[in-house]
Order: structure tokens, then C-alpha cells, then sequence
């Protein structure tokens, strides 16, 4: 028989493969050394968690940056003496805004000003006798839409940290939507209280009145005296009960703020403490925008840009503190420190990020305090639009109930075979089970998450599975009736069942690839095994029970295959 | 099936077209009716709302369950036993707010109303609450949007891959079937009282993929009979095919059918709501494949010789 000694070499390799992905969720494997040792992920569903779409107000924020733009443009204008009436806004969630003029010749001076100062941001869409209208350009409006967006979600994961669940998963859907799993949430009400607060933008200026060892000490006190630590409960919580207990020794009017470095609890781990100024009055309020710069060397640095109440209140501030550190805080969390080189005026200021670090994280950097001032600046309102809470209870009985009715149809399915083709059935049987086996070891690969449908598409795979055997087996069952012998037939009855078998894939697919372009959630976990019992019941039903027949009659010389 | 050379089998399937068509015909139309009179039946995926599952301890009754959510006056709420009978689901559409913002706000407050009352009403009696879900009336919009959209794709898909991987005159039989099958089982799973939820709409597409198997299969072997039985005319060669693909019929859809009715019987929720559709749907697909598509590729020969005559 040709081929017939790789094929076997393939379905053997194809099948320890498979015991590999596999077993890892079936043994606890510890220490001990496995080739993988990734875990099949549970959906929300079973394990029990929190699901929450939220709505991001984009339209909202981008409204609100016209109006905002469209207050410094008039004083930029009337400082440069350029003649116009008004600057009004129909469109503003489109990023529109129109320059009104008393006459015609005026309308010169506002575009050239237009092209000059903002060139690069704005263009002009259409003219009338006495007005300019300008849109941000397609481009800059996604990406700010986007920028948006990610704030959004930056300030979420932020406060999700806070809970210190498990394994977190917030993400982008769609244009505006953003999806937060978490996974075993027991405090559901509080975390959703969490992520519908607004951000909280501060800045701080950092006070040296006590030294940093001295800070240290007190916070270390403090914590033992009340047995407690920033492990031990939210952040949040943390820092008021730390301040209330530092009351009385810390000086007038500060506070005790942290840095922290990513999953840092402790000192140690790389939670610095700040103590901060609480009286200087300015916060997310004051700002504008902010976003990654360049210096003249092309290094990343992260601009502000301050509204004209902003704009005085920080020149003062920094004139005062010339030298000292300003802090800027988000929801009680320094996200930067930077110093206060010169007083800053007229608006504009610029934090570069010291040290001789490559460009990569100086980027980042940049990245992260420009996204922390925007949340302050211009906070995204949310809302929720969908939410689905499960217990752990539900899940687990579910799930346990899921797999008896599995169990019990695939046993069924298992007799049936045996008594009806015998030999055939058995081996159509064993392809069953490695069919299961194959279907586990792919999900476990992909990374993909098991969903209560998804069981349910597994079991129903397991039934449409035999479908390729049943085929297979009828076929040669006619082949014998013609009277061919016992190869011949098997080889015929696999040869001319396949169109049949690829046909009925080929649909079933189709509508599971359909599910799983328009489904959300569990309805795609379904697709999912939907998809891969078609192609692992390609791999054991077909070509794993050809190669076992195949070395059954040519390798062993069985002279009969009961059918 | 052991068929003789010159015989198209055991079943006159053909013969018997007219009846099992007009069955057929009375089902889908009844089912359309129903659907159209009595609606469809839609949960919260698609409609919006909230609802809230609680597993008791020791024995509550509905009544006094209504009895505590009602006098939190939220407006319509609806109580339905689940499971053991010791397991409630607590259903309500929320109440609008002037502005989107505002009706979220009610919500929750009103689902954590509910949450209290069931903890401190029910405290004897150690309350769980399993399980909620909340679906605003946008995401429920796009959903029902979303579904309409691929139900239409899949047929798409379906009809294009027929149309080319068999002949033209292949192609309706096989969406009607589809269609009849959807339909008839929509209308068994609104009659039992059942919602209609995202993931029923994944069980009846699903449904459409397995019963549109079936009905290739046949067609499949109608078209390799046709060519050794032409001469002996179409109506044969359908009944030969039929009859000679009724065992794999009958045995892939009876091993399918007990996947679904065992994950039925055992168990619970949407598990058990997509085991229900399924094992409603392969019965009549199992029907329409036999009885209602290839009798169907008949009538569209038959129609396309009288075009070709005329």
C-alpha cells in the first residue's frame, strides 16, 4: 500500500501532538518539565465573572476640543489682529467649525491664518461671501478618535489594576465600544462604580519637608501600627487610610501619593511614595490637550497645552516653584514627576524625559503621561450598555451538567456504532474519541476560551463527526454487495464518500463562519469548536480510521473487516 | 440499502411528493401565521432589559418571590421558575430615563433594589444570586441587526455554493428546505414558550448547515444515479437516490439528534435551549431532506422541460 507507512507516521505524530496540548488540563503537571504547558481558558460563562460593554463618548470629547479650540483661535486671532465677526460651530462632534467675517476681502487674512497655524490639523472645506468653514482632517479626527479611545481605556485598566484580578482582559470593539471580562469578580457593584467614575487629573507640587527615608519610615510605621499594606486592600482605600493615619505627622496641607511601577505593592517592589502639596489648586480642568512632541533632536517629549485660566494659574505656579518638582497625578496615582525648570507662561509647556534611555521607552513614557493628562483633560463620559454577571455557583453546575448530557450522548452514539457496522464501528469509535481529543488539543493551542455553547458544539460535533464514518461505511458495505473483496471495497468506499464528507464540511462551515464574523461572546466560542470539530473530524475520522483499516488489512492481513 | 439494478428501492418517495408537499406547505404557512399573530417570543439579547437568577436554599414559591419583587413597584416584572423549582428568573425592561445616561442610572439602581430585597427578604431561605445580565436597547438593536444580517449571509452562501457546486435547478430546492426548516422550528420554539436569544439564533443557523448537509448528500448521489440511470426519467433516479442514501440519513441524523436530546435532558439554560432548537430542527431537516428538497429539484426539472417545450 503506498504512502501507507507515512501516513501512519503523520496520524501518530498528529495524535501525540495532541496528547501534548492536552494533557496539561487533565494533570496537574507542577514543576515538572511538558512541551507546553498552556491551559484550555474557561469563557465568563463558566467560570463565573463580569462582562461590561461600555459606550465611549467620542462624538462628546470631539465636541468638546472644537469648543475648546475654537476659544483659543479667537484670542490667537484677535492678538494677531485678524479681521472676523465670530467663530461658530454647527458640526462640532464632526470636528467642523466656520470663521464668520463682516466682508469678503477679510476672508483672505483668516485663511492664510488658517494655513499657517493650523496647516497640518485643520483644512478648509468649503467658503460663502462672509464665512470660512474648516474640518480636522479625516485622518487627525481618527486618530484622535482613537487617542480617545485608548485613554479610555488606559483609565479603566487603571482602576481594574486596583482589584487585582486575575487575568483582566479590556479591550477595543468596534468603533467606540470597549469590552472589560473579569474573570471570578465577586465585587461586581464596586468595580462597576470604579470604571463609571471620571478620571482625576492633579497637579501636584512635590514637598521635600520630609526626606525620602523619613517618608519611608513613617509609611512603614503606619503600616504596621494598623497591620496593613497596599497587598492587603484596593490602592485606593490604601492611600486614604494611610493618609488619615499619617494625619497630624505629616505637614500642613500634603499628602502621601504613590508611583507605581507596574503590579508594584510594596516599597521594595517599586512603589515610590510622594509627598504633595495639596493647595495648588490646578487640575484637569486647567488643561487643554497634550500630546507626544519632538524636540529639535526628534527625542519624544509630551507638550501641554493649558486654556487661558489654566494657562495664568500655572505661569504662577511654576514661577514660584522654580526648581521643585510637579507632579501629575491621575486618580491619586503619580504618573510623573517632572522638575520646574523656569516659570512657564503663555500657555505651552513641555516635559522632556531625562536620562539616557533608548527611544523605544523613552516613547512610551511619553505615551503613558500624555494619555494620563488627556484622561484628566478631557475625560470620555461612559456608558454602560451591556452587562452580563455570572456566579461561580452557575457556571461550575452548568458546565457539570453540560458534560454528563456529552458523556452520555457520546456513549450512546459509541454502542450504537459497535453493534451496527462491528469491526468498522469500533474503529470509527476510536476515531470519535481521538476526534474529542484533537478538538481539546486545539482549542487548548489557540489560546482559545471553552464557552457553555461551545461544550454544547463539541457534543454536536460528536454526533455529526460519525457522519463521515456512516458515509464511509455505507459505501463500502455497496462495495462488497458488488461483489469487490475486502481492499477494493474499503478502498473505493473512502475514495467516493469523500465528496459527500467535504460537502457536508464545507456547509457546515460556512454557517460557522458566518456565526463567527456576526456573534459576540459565547455565540462565537460556539463557532469556534464548531469550525475545529470540522477540521480535526477531517484528521480523525477520515484520515486517522483510513490509516488503522489500512494497516489492519495490509499490514495485519485481516481477510475481513465486519461492516 | 440493497437496491436491485433496475428498481428504485424500497419507497416510492416521488409518488407520495404531492402529499408530504402539501404538509409541508400547510406547515411553513401555519408556522407564519403563528409567528406573525402570536410574534416571536424575544429575550433580553434582542429586546433589552434585565434579568436576574436566584437559586434558594429551601423552598420559595413564585408567589411570594412576585409578590417581594412587585412591591418594589419598577414596573412590569415577570418571575418564571427555572430548573428544581427552588431557581427564579427575575425579569424586567427597566424604565427610561430622560436621557441614556439617566435610564442607566435607574437601572442599576433598580437591579441593586432587587438584589436587596431578594438578600434580606429571602435571608432564611440563603439566596444566591447567579447570575445578571443586563442588555441596553442599543446593543439590543444591533444585535437583532447583526442576526438578521447572517441569517441572510449564511442562505447567501448556501445558495451560491449549491448553485456551483450543482446545477441551478438544485439550488432552490435546497434554500426552501432551509427556509421550511427555520420556520417550522422557530414556530415550535416560540410555541413551547421559549425566548429567542442570541445563542437560538446560532442553534437554528447551526441547524441550517446540518440540514443543508443532509440534503446535499442526496443531491450528491442524485446527480452521479443520473448518469447511469437516465434513460428510466428523473422521477427515478430521485427515488433510487433517496432510498439509497435513506440509512446514512437516518443513522447521521438519529447520532446528532441524540448528542442534542442528551444534552436536553441533562442540561440546563442556553445549553439546553440550543439542544431543544437542534433536536426540533433535525427532526423536520431529516423530513425536508427526504420528503420536501429532492421532490422539489423535480418540480424545477419539470418546469425548466415545459420552458424548454415552449
Amino acid at each position: 500500500m503506498e504512502g501507507l507507512r507515512w501516513r501512519s507516521i503523520l496520524a501518530v505524530l498528529g495524535v501525540a501532538a495532541a496528547i501534548v496540548w492536552v494533557v496539561p488540563n487533565v494533570v496537574n503537571l507542577g514543576d515538572k518539565w511538558w512541551p507546553s504547558k498552556q491551559k484550555l481558558n474557561y469563557g465568563l460563562d463558566i467560570q463565573g465573572g463580569l462582562h461590561l460593554v461600555m459606550g465611549v463618548d467620542v462624538d462628546g470629547v470631539v465636541k468638546e476640543s472644537v469648543t475648546r479650540l475654537i476659544a483659543s483661535m479667537k484670542q490667537e486671532m484677535t492678538k494677531e489682529q485678524i479681521a472676523m465677526s465670530d467663530i461658530k460651530s454647527e458640526h462640532p462632534e464632526q470636528g467642523e467649525l466656520t470663521i464668520h467675517v463682516t466682508q469678503a476681502a477679510d476672508k483672505a487674512g483668516v485663511e492664510k491664518f488658517l494655513s499657517e497655524k493650523y496647516g497640518t490639523v485643520l483644512q478648509v472645506i468649503g467658503t460663502t461671501d462672509t464665512a470660512v468653514t474648516a474640518r480636522y482632517f479625516d485622518a487627525y479626527l481618527n486618530d484622535y478618535k482613537n487617542r480617545v479611545i485608548q485613554q479610555a481605556i488606559e483609565t479603566i485598566r487603571n482602576r481594574i489594576d486596583e482589584f487585582g484580578v486575575a487575568e483582566p482582559s479590556i479591550s477595543r470593539q468596534g468603533s467606540n465600544r470597549i469590552l472589560i471580562q473579569l474573570p471570578g469578580m465577586a465585587d461586581a457593584e464596586k468595580a462597576k462604580q470604579l470604571i463609571n467614575t471620571t478620571a482625576k487629573l492633579d497637579f501636584m507640587i512635590v514637598s521635600h519637608e520630609k526626606t525620602p527615608q523619613e517618608l519611608q519610615a513613617m509609611i512603614a510605621e503606619a503600616e504596621k501600627a494598623g497591620n496593613y499594606n497596599m497587598t492587603t486592600m484596593k490602592y485606593s482605600e490604601y492611600v486614604t487610610r494611610l493618609n488619615e493615619d499619617l494625619k497630624g505627622k505629616l505637614p500642613e496641607k500634603t499628602v502621601v501619593y504613590f508611583e507605581k511601577s507596574a503590579n508594584a505593592t510594596t516599597m521594595e517592589a517599586g512603589a515610590v511614595p510622594y509627598l504633595l502639596r495639596t493647595d495648588t489648586g490646578l487640575g484637569g480642568d486647567a488643561l487643554d490637550d497634550a500630546y507626544v512632541g519632538y524636540d529639535q533632536y526628534q527625542v519624544p517629549q509630551v507638550s501641554l497645552a493649558f486654556n487661558s485660566a489654566g494657562a495664568n494659574k500655572f505661569a504662577d505656579l511654576t514661577g514660584s516653584n522654580v526648581g521643585k518638582q510637579m507632579a501629575i497625578v491621575l486618580d491619586k496615582v503619580v504618573k510623573s514627576a517632572p522638575s520646574i525648570r523656569d516659570r512657564i507662561a503663555g500657555g505651552h509647556a513641555v516635559i522632556t524625559l531625562g536620562g539616557s534611555r533608548d527611544r523605544n521607552q523613552m516613547m512610551e513614557e511619553a505615551k503613558m503621561i500624555s494619555t494620563a493628562l488627556r484622561a484628566g483633560a478631557l475625560p470620555a463620559s461612559l456608558e454602560q450598555l451591556e452587562e452580563r454577571r455570572v456566579g461561580p455557583t452557575l457556571g461550575a453546575d452548568a458546565i457539570g451538567k453540560a458534560k454528563m448530557g456529552s458523556y452520555v450522548g457520546a456513549a450512546i452514539i459509541v454502542i450504537f456504532m459497535m453493534l451496527y457496522y462491528r469491526s468498522m464501528g469500533a474503529v470509527a469509535s476510536v476515531a470519535l474519541g481521538l476526534n474529542v481529543l484533537s478538538i481539546f488539543a486545539l482549542l487548548t493551542s489557540f489560546g482559545a476560551t471553552l464557552t457553555l455553547p461551545g461544550i454544547a458544539g463539541i457534543a454536536l460535533t460528536v454526533g455529526f463527526a460519525v457522519d463521515a464514518n456512516v458515509l464511509i461505511n455505507e459505501r463500502i458495505r455497496e462495495e462488497l454487495r458488488l461483489g469487490h473483496g475486502i481492499k477494493v471495497a474499503i478502498k473505493e468506499g473512502y475514495h467516493r464518500a469523500m465528496s459527500a464528507i467535504i460537502d457536508a464540511n464545507v456547509t457546515t462551515a460556512a454557517t460557522a463562519v458566518v456565526l463567527l464574523y456576526f456573534g459576540t461572546g459565547p455565540v462565537r466560542g460556539f463557532a469556534v469548536t464548531l469550525l475545529i470539530g470540522i477540521v480535526t473530524s477531517m484528521f480523525a475520522n477520515v484520515f486517522v480510521s483510513k490509516v488503522i483499516v489500512d494497516l489492519m488489512v495490509y499490514k495485519f492481513n485481516f481477510k475481513k473487516i465486519s461492516v | 440499502m440493497s437496491i436491485k439494478n433496475d428498481s428504485f428501492g424500497r419507497f416510492d418517495f416521488v409518488g407520495k411528493a404531492w402529499l408530504f408537499g402539501g404538509i409541508s406547505l400547510f406547515l411553513v404557512i401555519a408556522s407564519l401565521i403563528y409567528l406573525a399573530i402570536h410574534g416571536i417570543n424575544y429575550g433580553i439579547d434582542f429586546k433589552g432589559g434585565t434579568e436576574i437568577q436566584v437559586k434558594f436554599e429551601k423552598g420559595v414559591t413564585i408567589d411570594e418571590v412576585r409578590k417581594a419583587v412587585e412591591g418594589l413597584k419598577l414596573g412590569e416584572v415577570g418571575v418564571q421558575s427555572f430548573g428544581e423549582g427552588n431557581e427564579f428568573i427575575v425579569r424586567f425592561q427597566g424604565r427610561q430615563g430622560a436621557t441614556d445616561k439617566e435610564t442607566n442610572e435607574i437601572l442599576n439602581a433598580d437591579i441593586t433594589k432587587i438584589r436587596e430585597t431578594i438578600n434580606t427578604t429571602f435571608a432564611a431561605s440563603n439566596p444566591d444570586i447567579r447570575r445578571v445580565d443586563t442588555v441596553g436597547p442599543q446593543v439590543g438593536a444591533e444585535l437583532k441587526r447583526n442576526g438578521v444580517l447572517a441569517v441572510f449571509y449564511c442562505l447567501l452562501v448556501i445558495l451560491i455554493y449549491v448553485a456551483l457546486r450543482f446545477d441551478y435547478k438544485f439550488a432552490p430546492g435546497a434554500v426552501l428546505c432551509l427556509f421550511h426548516d427555520a420556520v417550522i422550528t422557530l414556530a415550535v420554539f416560540v410555541m413551547v414558550g421559549k425566548e429567542v436569544n442570541v445563542s437560538i439564533l446560532a442553534a437554528i443557523m447551526t441547524l441550517i448547515g446540518f440540514s443543508l448537509n443532509d440534503t446535499i448528500v442526496v443531491f450528491d448521489r442524485i446527480r452521479e444515479t443520473e448518469g447511469h440511470f437516465h434513460d428510466k426519467g428523473f422521477g427515478f433516479v430521485i427515488n433510487r437516490s433517496i432510498n439509497e442514501m435513506l440509512v446514512r440519513t437516518l443513522i447521521t441524523s438519529g447520532t446528532t439528534f441524540i448528542s442534542a436530546l442528551c444534552l436536553y435532558i441533562f442540561a440546563d439554560g442556553t445549553v439546553q435551549d440550543i439542544a431543544f432548537a437542534i433536536c426540533v430542527g433535525i427532526f423536520f431537516g431529516t423530513y425536508s431532506s427526504i420528503y420536501v428538497a429532492a421532490p422539489l429539484v423535480l418540480v424545477m426539472e419539470k418546469m425548466s422541460l415545459k420552458k424548454a417545450k415552449a
